[in-house]
């Protein structure tokens, strides 16, 4: 399968990167770990002619916590492999929700290549880190050559395929905000087999609860592959915030039922539109119930 | 336009002119003559090009040459020694071969699982070759013969071809 | 034959090893110097006219050395049982992906590249995808030629139907829909085509009929049959698919326009929407018991979809419609076939080759009526399942029938009386028989057996020539081992040979489940007459008569004083050097106690051999979800004897998972006439995690007409896998499913109509 030719450069760091990018953004096309873009150049859905690679942006690779931020966070370098995320220690120890997610897209093969910053740009409504880094409240730092810029993912996402991230600008790190009481997270998606499927519709589900240990002071719920974007839906989460854990088990049917009515899916050759949105309701009940459980679990020691 | 590469095939150095739009299995299989690796799909979803990079398995088909610039890569060919590799014995002998052409990626997503975790769980083995299809054995020969090369199981592994089936 | 050195035991593939190791060569990895790359380009509608093309473009740019389109060819109409085909499509393109035009260049990426420089002036025409549709009155024609879309009809009538269902006590009557399904063979379809200076044609392909595929394409390309040859590499699985297809002449068109060898492989894009997939059937069925559970009478009308032209569909829908017939002690049966042409990819061979489509329609049934008689399923199989030594209402001849041994020794290790007893929700477990045959006498009317030549040179050295087929299933191991065991050496002395149309044996190829049962006993008899001689050279060394010679583990002796011994080595060189250095070379063949069945009445027995199997599967099922996890699997296996018992579970097992495979999550699914998951991101196979552990037995009846008692196995592994499962789900969930494959959508929706609930909360 004939990939069309097209100028390549690898940048060599991240400055050699904004510099190029500040010339030559608007017609280049980014490329990280490239396993969706090399798909889809060689399905032509996409025909470079430019392409500026920054796979060698080691700089990029990393999962830090930053102390000299007002609030403990962790910064994930944009060029962070699935694989490598999914297994690491901290994360998982944080925020499970997002090392079960990164450890659900495709095969080990493409998440030793595939990268966070690639699966968030390449903005597939069904990308599964987003709905656990929209839960997460995750920031994304854009770097170019003008400076940087700190957005939130909610607001990154414009459209399948669309972000607000300008030719110039690259997606440098992800900051999340350590949680500061128990907290827990679910994530699930609907899949044909029982592994190496894109996701047909994903949930993921964040809580975390007061200094009391028994109120949900955060509620996150996020839907994907069901919208034109990966979306949160606030009504779900309000249903639930401020409520004792055992108030709120009573109200997850009802949460269920807001957050599927929220999404807004398609019928296509994976699933149709109204399968999707029964899925999400379930889905949303078993996270949700997962997650009230792991609290009520932890707050009673 | 080409774009030089530094690569280390099978331990072999190489210093290639690739174009940028090449793909790392055409280069292997046709530059390099490595036809042990297979393209079944082209879209990174059969894994019968699985290679090893930096001893991770990865879709060769997915790989734009460049990419795997400074890089080591372990093909089929390069993880015998002078003596097939155990799961090339094992793969063999438990039946875990029939039309042979996921083969090749087969073992080498196993290899990369058993340097990282010498003792998988068979779960955690069908993960592991989740990436790679075949449409012959129904996988249960594939992950038996991948078991046998936990060290604990090394006595499988003596098992005299021809054993009588009785 | 008491007593077996190399037969009935489990060894490695002889090639497994050589394919570990990534050093066999694919036909994918064949290369020859001066080679071209060949692509095709395919229609991108499912019915248009094809008014004007213009490949002077693509012709132009560098690199091109070919390209071809209708015109180049010799324009002869010519298939493999109806000439319906043409190399390329003429005056009209009839489905999406039929071959248009074709370029051979340097490289692939300037192949591809030159396609998008080929213009074709297309004009849209009405399409038709559903057979159903094809037969209205009103539905466009696929071919002008045949009306009412019909490329055949099969009918078959036996007892008095109609008397029998007035004298039943129950009656089961429901339609069906068996799906289109892609192969999925890990090596697309390719060939590699070289023309020599005389003309002649070398096809390097994998085909499982290499000989018929011939025959077939010297029609095509208007040549004598003598002026092809084909090869068959090692190649990358085919279940059925790998017969005639349009790919390999268009490599040769290509060679022959170019004058240089051409490589022409699918991508897997082509290969999806211009293979040879299953043959989708809705299929009526109407089925009557007795109140003791004696099934009384069986009427069926299978309508199947040929897609633009016939591979050989209309011998699966006459599978489809009487093969079953002869698995249970059925008296009274009617069967009609249509094979409908639709503006769909030509469907043809998959594993089963339309004996699974009926059996799961069949076994679905069956259940139903052990329902309605509340008689358990594993009773009604018993009650009614053939045995040994009996003659099927066809005429068919069943020596061995281990039926009901498999349905007894399945049900025994599934925990059948236990599991079904104590019913859990949403956990279910069912069983499906089903019979088969170890070769088809109809399918080529000239013959229906096999041959081999075994020939052994001055170092002992020993070649095995065969004329079917090696897949990937193992047919060369087991070839090797039936000569090893009749020459009395080990199995490391035997070497088999690709088949190679100017050496092999004129082989009908591998389909059927006749490799084993044909060509074993073709090699058998082979073995046979190179033993007599090297008998005769050994005699004459040991002082003996040849009679009294025998040969095992490698060394010739006289019957009874094994004390005194030669290495077979030496008997070989010996026998070279009396015959002034040609080598021996036994030949044989094999003739199999079949008839051609009576073309009105269909009765004759049309097989040596009849495997026969019982598969019991458990499901669990998600109530809120409706997806299907297949958590147990047994498969009984009548075979005969296993020749190779590590391979022959081998074909159980990868039977099982293409039927679950099927089953559960497969289809090929069109919109505006095209296929819109042509590729493995949708179109979804089994991957490692969804395969349970499936568990064979092997039931060894000793077949009189197989090679050492052997028949077949490959069909059979796949034909009772769909109903086993979906007679799972119904014991899970009550819910009868009726189309493949299972959705989990439909499920869900079924599921909540029992619990009186809506499943869609809009």
């Amino acid at each position: 399968m004939r990939i069309q030719p097209f100028d390549y450069w690898a940048a060599p760091g991240l400055n050699e990167a904004l510099n190029e990018l500040d010339l030559h953004g608007a017609d280049a096309t980014v490329i990280a770990g490239g396993t969706d873009l090399v798909l889809n150049m060689k399905k032509k859905n996409i025909l470079p002619r430019r392409v500026i690679s920054l796979h060698n942006l080691n700089e990029l690779d990393f999962v830090l916590t930053d102390e000299s931020l007002d609030n403990d966070s962790v910064r994930i370098g944009a060029l962070s492999k699935h694989a490598d995320l999914a297994e690491n220690p901290f994360l998982k120890q944080h925020f499970p929700i997002l090392c079960e997610a990164v450890g659900l897209i495709g095969s080990w093969q493409i998440r030793n290549v595939g990268t966070i910053g690639g699966n968030i740009c390449n903005a597939s409504p069904a990308a599964d880190s987003a709905p656990p880094l929209l839960v997460l409240d995750a920031q994304l730092v854009l770097a170019s050559k003008k400076g940087e810029k700190k957005i939130s993912l909610e607001s990154f996402f414009t459209g399948p395929g669309a972000t607000v991230l300008e030719p110039d600008q690259i997606l440098k790190e992800i900051v999340i905000e350590l949680p500061k009481q128990p907290s827990a997270g679910c994530y699930m998606k609907l899949r044909r087999r029982k592994a190496v499927d894109v996701s047909l519709a994903g949930v993921a589900f964040q809580a975390e609860t007061g200094p009391d240990r028994k109120t949900l002071a955060k509620v996150g719920i996020a839907l994907g592959g069901v919208a034109p974007t990966p979306v949160r839906v606030p009504e779900a989460e309000a249903l639930l915030a401020g409520r004792t854990l055992d108030e709120a088990v009573t109200k997850i049917s009802d949460c269920a039922e807001i957050a599927a009515k929220a999404a807004s899916p398609i019928d296509d050759v994976r699933a149709t539109a109204s399968y999707r949105r029964t899925i999400i309701n379930v889905f949303i009940q078993r996270c949700a119930q997962n997650v009230l459980n792991t609290l009520k679990n932890s707050g009673g020691d | 336009m080409l774009v030089p590469i530094n690569i280390i095939v099978n331990g072999e150095e190489y210093h290639l002119k690739v174009k940028p739009n090449q793909i790392l299995l055409d280069v292997l299989r046709e530059d390099l003559g490595l036809t042990g690796s297979k393209q079944g799909c082209g879209l990174g979803k059969c894994g019968a090009c699985t290679v090893l990079l930096n001893g991770k398995p990865v879709h060769s088909c997915l790989i734009l040459a460049p990419y795997a610039d400074g890089k080591e890569i372990v093909t089929i060919e390069g993880i015998a020694g002078e003596e097939p590799h155990p799961l090339q014995t094992a793969f063999a002998e438990k039946g875990a071969v029939q039309c042979g052409f996921c083969t090749p990626g087969m073992i080498n997503a196993a290899k990369a699982l058993l340097d990282d975790n010498p003792e998988p769980s068979e779960a955690e083995i069908k993960l592991a070759i989740a990436g790679n299809l075949c449409r012959c054995t129904g996988y249960n020969q594939i992950v038996s013969a991948i078991q046998s090369c936990a060290p604990s199981n090394s006595d499988i592994q003596t098992e005299k071809r021809g054993k009588s089936n009785e | 034959m008491s007593k077996l050195d190399v037969v009935g035991k489990s060894f490695p593939q002889i090639d497994a090893l050589e394919k570990a190791m990534g050093k066999t060569k694919f036909v994918t990895d064949l290369a020859l110097p001066q080679m071209l790359h060949g692509r095709v380009l395919r229609s991108p509608y499912p019915h248009a006219k094809i008014k004007n093309i213009d490949t002077s473009k693509a012709a132009r740019l560098a690199g091109v050395k070919a390209v071809v389109t209708y015109a180049d060819t010799p324009g002869i109409k010519y298939g493999p049982r109806t000439d319906d085909w043409t190399i390329f499509a003429d005056d009209k393109a009839r489905f999406y992906g039929d071959e248009v035009a074709a370029v051979a260049a340097v490289d692939e990426d300037t192949a591809e590249g030159a396609l998008d420089l080929i213009e074709v002036e297309y004009e849209e025409l009405p399409f038709v995808a559903d057979p159903l549709e094809a037969m209205q009155a009103d539905a466009p024609l696929v071919h002008d030629d045949k009306p009412g879309n019909i490329a055949a009809e099969f009918k078959v009538e036996a007892g008095d139907v109609d008397q029998a269902f007035k004298d039943s006590h129950v009656i089961y009557e429901d339609r069906y829909y068996t799906n289109q399904v892609y192969q999925a063979y890990m090596e697309p379809m390719g060939a590699l085509a070289e023309i020599d200076k005389s003309g002649r044609l070398t096809l390097w392909t994998g085909t499982q009929i290499p000989n018929m595929m011939r025959m077939t394409y010297a029609t095509a390309l208007g040549v004598s049959a003598d002026n092809i040859r084909v090869i068959v590499p090692d190649y990358g699985g085919a279940f059925g698919a790998k017969m005639e297809n349009n790919v390999h002449l268009v490599a040769a068109i290509l060679a022959r326009k170019s004058g240089r060898p051409v490589r022409l492989i699918n991508t897997r894009h082509d290969d999806f929407i211009a293979g040879n997939p299953r043959v989708p059937m809705y299929i009526d069925i109407k089925l009557g018991a007795t109140k003791d559970g004696i099934l009384t009478g069986k009427e069926v009308q299978v309508v199947g979809g040929a897609g633009a032209r016939v591979v050989y569909s209309q011998v699966i829908v006459a599978t489809a419609c009487y093969r079953v017939d002869s698995l249970y002690r059925f008296k009274h049966v009617r069967s009609k076939g249509f094979t409908v042409y639709t503006n769909t990819v030509p469907t043809a061979c998959f594993r089963g080759f339309g004996n699974s489509q009926m059996t799961f329609v069949l076994e679905s049934a069956l259940d139903m009526i052990a329902e309605q008689l509340n008689i358990d399923p594993v009773d009604l199989r018993l009650k009614n399942g053939i045995g040994p030594n009996e003659t099927s209402v066809h005429g068919w001849k069943i020596n061995s029938s281990g039926l009901k041994e498999c349905v007894v020794k399945a049900a025994e290790k599934a925990e059948w009386k236990t599991k079904r007893g104590q019913k859990k929700p949403f956990k279910g477990i069912g069983l499906s028989c089903c019979n088969h045959v170890s070769g088809n006498r109809p399918f080529a009317r000239e013959f229906d057996g096999g041959a081999g030549i075994v020939r052994i040179g001055r170092d002992g050295r020993i070649t095995v020539y065969h004329g079917e087929s090696d897949m990937g299933q193992g047919q060369k191991t087991t070839f090797a081992q039936i000569a090893a065991e009749r020459l009395g050496v080990p199995l490391e002395m035997i070497y088999v040979a690709d088949v190679d149309t100017d050496i092999s044996p004129f082989g009908l190829g591998s389909f059927a489940t006749r490799g084993t049962l044909m060509g074993g006993n073709g090699v058998l008899a082979a073995a046979k007459d190179a033993f007599k001689q090297l008998a005769e050279t050994a005699a004459g060394m040991l002082e003996a008569s040849a009679e009294d010679v025998r040969c095992r583990k490698g060394s010739f002796f006289i019957s009874g004083s094994p004390e005194k011994s030669l290495p077979f080595k030496e008997v070989a060189a010996q026998a070279t050097y009396d015959r002034h250095g040609a080598p021996v070379v036994g030949t044989g063949f094999y003739t199999p106690p079949t008839v051609l069945p009576d073309l009105e009445t269909k009765y004759g027995n049309i097989s040596p051999a009849y495997p026969f199997a019982c598969q019991i599967a458990e499901v669990e099922i998600d109530p809120d979800t409706g997806q299907v996890t297949v958590t147990n699997f047994v498969g009984a296996h009548d075979v005969g004897r296993a020749i190779n018992p590590l391979a022959t579970e081998g074909q159980v097992r990868g039977g099982v998972t293409q039927g679950l495979g099927w089953t559960l999550m497969e289809n090929m699914a069109y919109a505006d006439g095209k296929l819109i998951n042509p590729d493995f991101v949708d179109y979804i196979v089994p991957s490692a995690l969804d395969v349970p552990e499936i568990k064979p037995i092997l039931v060894e009846p000793i077949e009189p007409n197989g090679p050492y008692g052997a028949k077949g196995i490959g069909e059979p592994a796949l034909n009772p896998t769909m109903s086993a499962i979906t007679n799972a789900i119904y014991n899970a969930t009550g819910i009868r499913i009726k189309e493949l494959p299972v959705s989990p959508e439909k499920l869900l929706e079924e599921i909540n109509k029992k619990r009186g609930q809506p499943t869609d909360n809009k």
